[in-house]
C-alpha cells in the first residue's frame, strides 16, 4: 500500500464478506425449496430468496469493485484519493440502500423485474450513490499527472455502468418494451461495461503480479475490451429472440453473440501469456491463482457455457430453463465473484501488514470454493438439459418434470456445503487479516515503473502480531 | 506488430459502429413493437394487470416471454392453456388447485384486481413471439386422444388435464381417468362433478367451475374413458 487513503477498500471489501454470506444462505433455502423442504414459505417464499440472493450478488460485487478501484486509482495514479471521507459516507449509504431494499423485498416491496427488484425510490439513492463514487475517483484521475491505460478503461466501465443503469427505470406500459430496456441493464452490464471493469482490474493485477512490461498489458487490453463491444453491443440480440421483437434479431442476436466468446478466450489466453511471460516470482501467489482462475472461469462459465444456449435454434428450447440457471452461476462466478475475490486476496497482504495469504485457510478457500461452484453447475446443468428435454421436447407437464429432477437439487445442495465451507474459509482467512494499518506500508513509486515497485515485496509481520 | 495506438483505434471505431448500428435498430425495433404485440389492445385493465404482476413479482417464480424465474410454468400461454376460470381460482386459492404440491403465494386480490390480471396475461398470449414456446417434437402427444367420435373437450384439457392423465398425459395430482367409465357409473360421476366435497368431504379435488353446457361435454367424453379401450 502506497497511499493511506487506499485503506477505505478494506471497508468496502469486508462489506462484500458481509453480503455474500447472506446471498450463500438464501441460495440454499431456494435450493432446499426445490427439493420440497419450504416451511419457509410462508414467511420467506421463493420470490423473496430469489430477489435476495441475486440483488446481494449484484450489490456485493459492486461493492467489491468500488474496493477495486479506491485501492487501484491512487497506486496508478501517484496521489491520494481526493476525499476519503466521502469514501466512507458513501459506502454506509450504499449498505443502508441495499438492507433497506432487501427488508422490503420480504414484505412485498419491489418491481419485480428480474435483477432489478429494487423498488424506484430506492433507485434514485442508488444512482446518487453511484455518482458519488464516480466523482471522488473522477477528481483524483482528473488531478493526478498520469492517466493510465489501465486506470482509463476501469474508469470508463464504471461510469457507463452508472448511466446504463438508467434504462432500467424508466416506466413503460407494454411488456416487450419493459423488457427489452431491462436488458440495456442486465445484458449491456455483464457483457460490455462490467467487462472493461473486469479488464482494468485485471491488467492492474496482471501488472503487479507478473511484472509483465505495462506497455504489452495495456495494448492487449484494449484489443480484448474492443472484442468486448464489437460482439457484445449487437450481442444483445440475443435476448430479443422470442419477447415480441422483429425477427432480424434472431439473426443479428445469432451472430454476434456467437462472437462474444472470443472476448472471453482473449481474456484466458491473455491471462496465462502474461503469466508465462512475466519472470518475477511475486510472494502473494494466491492472488495469482485466484487471477488466472479469473481469466479461465470466465471463458468457461460466459464464453463456453454462453455460446452452448446463445444460437436462436438452441435457445428456442433452452430460453428460461435451469440451463440458463447453470450459466449464470458459473458466468458470475467465474467472472466477477473472483475478481472480486482475486483483487481481495492481492490487496489484503498490503492494507493491513499482515501477511496471511499462505495460511492453509486461504487454500483450502480456494480449492473448495471453485470446485463446489464447478459441482454446482453440473448439478444444475444435468437439471436444465433433463428439463429441456421432457418439458420442451416431449411436452411434459410442469409440475410432473419438476419432481423428476428433485434428485439433481439434492446434488446441489451437497456441492452447495462445499462452496460454503470454501466461502467460510475465505471469510475466517479475511477476518485472521486483522483491520488495515494506519499509515502506508510500501514507499511511493517515484520511477512510475511498475515492474520493479517495492510494493509486492513481502510486508513484514507487525511485532505486535495480528 | 500491432501497435498501442493501433490497438486503440480498433477499440474506439469498433464500439462507435457497433453502437450506432444498436441504436438504428433499436429505433425500428420500437416501430415495429406496436404491431407485434398489438399495443392497441393495451386496454386500462391490461396495464393495470401489468403493474399487479410486478408489485407482487410474479416472475420471481414464473417466468413470462420465458424471462423470470424457474421454479414455476412459464404464464405465456396460460391464458389458452388453462383459460380464466382456472387462473381466477389460481389467484383465489392456488393450494385448493394443486394440493400438496409446490406452493404458490395465496393472493388477497379483489375481483377486479383477479380480472386485471387475467386481461394481462390474455394479452401476453397473443403477442407474436417469432415461435415460442415451440411445440414439442418427440413422439408424446401434447393432448389427451379424444374416443372414437367425442373430441377432447377444451375445458377438460384447460382444467381437469392440469391434475388428471388420461394415455400417460397429464398431471399427477388426481388419478389418472383411463377406465373411469367403467369404474363408475354416469350417475356418480356427474354428481361427482357437480360437486366433489358432497360425495367426499377431504376430497382434494374442487368444485369445478363448470357451465352446464360444459358439463354435459365433459361427462360425454368421461363416458368414452372404458377400461381395455387404450385412447386412440
Ligand atoms: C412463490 C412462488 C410463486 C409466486 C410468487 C407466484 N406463483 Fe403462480 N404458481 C407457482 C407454482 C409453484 C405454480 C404451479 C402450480 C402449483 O404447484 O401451485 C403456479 C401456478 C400458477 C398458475 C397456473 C399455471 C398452470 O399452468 O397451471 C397461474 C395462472 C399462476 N401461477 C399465476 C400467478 C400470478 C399471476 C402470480 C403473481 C400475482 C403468481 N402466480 C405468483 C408459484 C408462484
Ligand atoms: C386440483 C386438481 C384437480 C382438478 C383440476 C380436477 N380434479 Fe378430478 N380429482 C382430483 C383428485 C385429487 C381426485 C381424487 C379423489 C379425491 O381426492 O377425493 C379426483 C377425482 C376425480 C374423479 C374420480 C376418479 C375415480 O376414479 O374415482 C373424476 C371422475 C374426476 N376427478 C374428474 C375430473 C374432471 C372431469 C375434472 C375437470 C372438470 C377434474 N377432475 C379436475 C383432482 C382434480
Ligand atoms: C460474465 C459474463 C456473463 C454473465 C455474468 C452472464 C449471466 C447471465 C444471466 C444471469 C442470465 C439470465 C438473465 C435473465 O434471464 O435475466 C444470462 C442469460 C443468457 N446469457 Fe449470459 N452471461 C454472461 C456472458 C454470456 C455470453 C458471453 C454469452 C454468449 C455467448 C451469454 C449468453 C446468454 C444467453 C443466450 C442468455 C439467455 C438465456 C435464456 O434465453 O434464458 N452470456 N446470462
Ligand atoms: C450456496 C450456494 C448457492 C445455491 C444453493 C444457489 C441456488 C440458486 C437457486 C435455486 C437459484 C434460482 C434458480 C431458479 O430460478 O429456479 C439461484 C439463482 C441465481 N444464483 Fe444462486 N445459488 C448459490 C450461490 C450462488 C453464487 C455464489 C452466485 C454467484 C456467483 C449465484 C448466482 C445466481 C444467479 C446469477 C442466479 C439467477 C440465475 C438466473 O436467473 O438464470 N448463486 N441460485
Ligand atoms: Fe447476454
Amino acid at each position: 500500500m502506497k497511499f493511506k487513503s487506499q485503506r477505505v477498500a478494506y471497508w468496502f471489501f469486508a462489506t462484500c464478506m458481509l453480503l455474500l454470506t447472506l446471498q450463500i444462505v438464501y441460495g440454499i433455502i431456494m435450493g432446499f425449496a426445490r427439493i420440497g423442504m419450504d416451511g419457509l414459505h410462508p414467511v420467506i417464499p421463493f420470490n423473496v430468496a430469489r430477489a435476495v440472493h441475486t440483488n446481494l450478488l449484484v450489490m456485493w460485487l459492486l461493492a467489491g469493485f468500488m474496493g477495486a478501484a479506491y485501492y487501484i486509482v491512487p497506486d496508478e495514479c501517484d496521489r491520494e484519493l481526493e476525499w476519503p471521507k466521502l469514501a466512507y459516507v458513501q459506502l454506509i449509504a450504499l449498505v443502508v440502500t441495499g438492507v433497506t431494499a432487501i427488508i422490503g423485498f420480504h414484505f412485498n416491496w419491489w418491481e419485480g423485474r428480474k435483477f432489478l427488484e429494487i423498488p424506484r425510490p430506492l433507485d434514485f439513492l442508488v444512482v446518487v450513490d453511484v455518482l458519488l463514487f464516480i466523482t471522488n475517483i473522477g477528481i483524483t484521475i482528473w488531478k493526478s499527472k498520469r492517466i493510465t491505460t489501465t486506470v482509463s478503461v476501469l474508469f470508463f466501465g464504471l461510469l457507463m455502468a452508472a448511466l446504463l443503469y438508467l434504462p432500467g427505470m424508466i416506466p413503460f406500459d407494454n411488456q416487450t418494451v419493459d423488457s427489452f430496456f431491462r436488458w440495456w441493464v442486465v445484458h449491456l452490464w455483464v457483457e460490455g461495461v462490467w467487462e472493461l471493469i473486469m479488464g482494468g482490474i485485471l491488467a492492474f493485477l496482471l501488472i503487479q503480479i507478473t511484472g509483465v512490461d505495462r506497455e504489452v498489458v495495456e495494448k492487449w487490453l484494449y484489443v480484448i475490451v474492443g472484442f468486448t463491444f464489437l460482439s457484445g453491443i449487437l450481442g444483445t440480440g440475443h435476448h430479443y429472440y422470442y419477447i415480441g421483437t422483429p425477427r432480424y434479431w434472431l439473426w443479428i442476436g445469432g451472430l454476434f453473440g456467437a462472437l462474444e466468446p472470443l472476448a472471453f478466450l482473449g481474456m484466458a489466453i491473455y491471462g496465462i501469456a502474461m503469466y508465462r511471460r512475466g519472470g518475477r516470482n511475486h510472494p502473494n501467489q494466491m492472488a495469482l491463482l485466484w487471477t488466472l482462475t479469473t481469466c479461465i472461469l470466465s471463458f468457461v462459465g460466459a464464453g463456453f457455457l454462453g455460446a452452448a444456449h446463445t444460437l436462436p435454434q438452441v435457445n428456442m428450447y433452452t430460453h428460461g430453463t435451469l440451463v440458463t440457471g447453470m450459466h449464470g452461476h458459473l458466468a458470475f462466478w467465474g467472472a466477477y465473484a473472483c475478481l472480486v475475490l482475486a483483487i481481495i486476496t492481492y490487496a489484503m497482504p498490503q492494507v493491513t501488514g499482515r501477511k496471511r495469504n499462505e495460511d492453509a485457510s486461504a487454500s483450502y478457500a480456494f480449492w473448495a470454493s471453485n470446485i463446489g461452484m464447478l459441482a454446482m453447475t453440473v448439478a444444475f446443468g444435468i437439471a436444465g438439459v433433463a428439463q429441456v428435454y421432457l418439458e420442451r421436447r416431449a411436452g411434459m407437464e410442469f409440475l410432473d418434470v419438476q419432481r423428476e429432477l428433485e434428485v439433481h437439487f439434492i446434488g446441489l445442495l451437497l456441492a452447495a456445503m462445499v462452496f460454503g465451507s470454501g466461502i467460510a474459509a475465505f471469510i475466517y482467512n479475511f477476518i485472521r487479516y486483522g483491520l488495515p494499518v494506519a499509515e502506508p506500508t510500501g514507499p511511493a513509486d517515484p520511477t512510475r515503473r511498475s515492474s520493479d515497485e517495492a510494493d509486492g515485496v513481502v510486508v513484514p509481520e507487525p511485532a505486535a502480531g495480528g | 506488430m500491432l501497435s498501442k495506438s493501433a490497438a486503440r483505434l480498433f477499440f474506439l471505431v469498433g464500439t462507435f459502429a457497433t453502437t450506432v448500428a444498436f441504436v438504428a435498430l433499436t429505433v425500428d425495433t420500437l416501430r415495429q413493437v406496436p404491431e407485434q404485440t398489438n399495443e392497441a389492445q393495451l386496454s386500462p385493465a391490461v396495464i393495470r394487470g401489468k403493474e399487479l404482476w410486478e408489485s407482487n413479482n410474479c416472475m420471481g417464480c414464473h417466468t413470462l416471454f420465458g424471462e423470470g424465474a424457474y421454479y414455476a410454468p412459464d404464464l405465456t400461454q396460460v391464458y389458452e392453456r388453462r383459460g380464466p376460470a382456472f387462473i381466477r381460482q389460481m389467484l383465489t386459492d392456488p393450494e385448493g388447485l394443486y394440493p400438496g404440491q409446490r406452493r404458490m403465494v395465496t393472493y388477497a386480490f379483489t375481483q377486479e384486481e383477479q380480472d386485471d390480471m387475467i386481461a394481462f396475461l390474455e394479452w401476453c398470449s397473443h403477442v407474436d413471439l417469432n415461435g415460442f414456446p415451440p411445440p414439442p417434437t418427440v413422439g408424446v402427444a401434447t393432448a389427451p386422444a379424444g374416443a372414437g367420435a367425442v373430441a377432447v373437450p377444451q375445458v377438460y384439457q384447460q382444467i381437469c388435464s392440469a391434475c388428471h392423465a388420461v394415455g400417460g398425459v397429464g398431471g399427477q395430482v388426481g388419478p389418472a381417468l383411463d377406465g373411469v367409465a367403467s369404474r363408475r357409473d354416469a350417475d356418480y360421476l356427474r354428481r361427482w362433478l357437480e360437486d366433489p366435497l358432497a360425495i367426499n368431504p377431504k376430497s382434494r379435488m374442487p368444485k369445478m367451475p363448470l357451465t352446464p353446457e360444459q358439463l354435459e361435454e365433459v361427462l360425454a367424453y368421461l363416458s368414452t374413458l372404458k377400461a381395455g379401450e387404450p385412447a386412440p
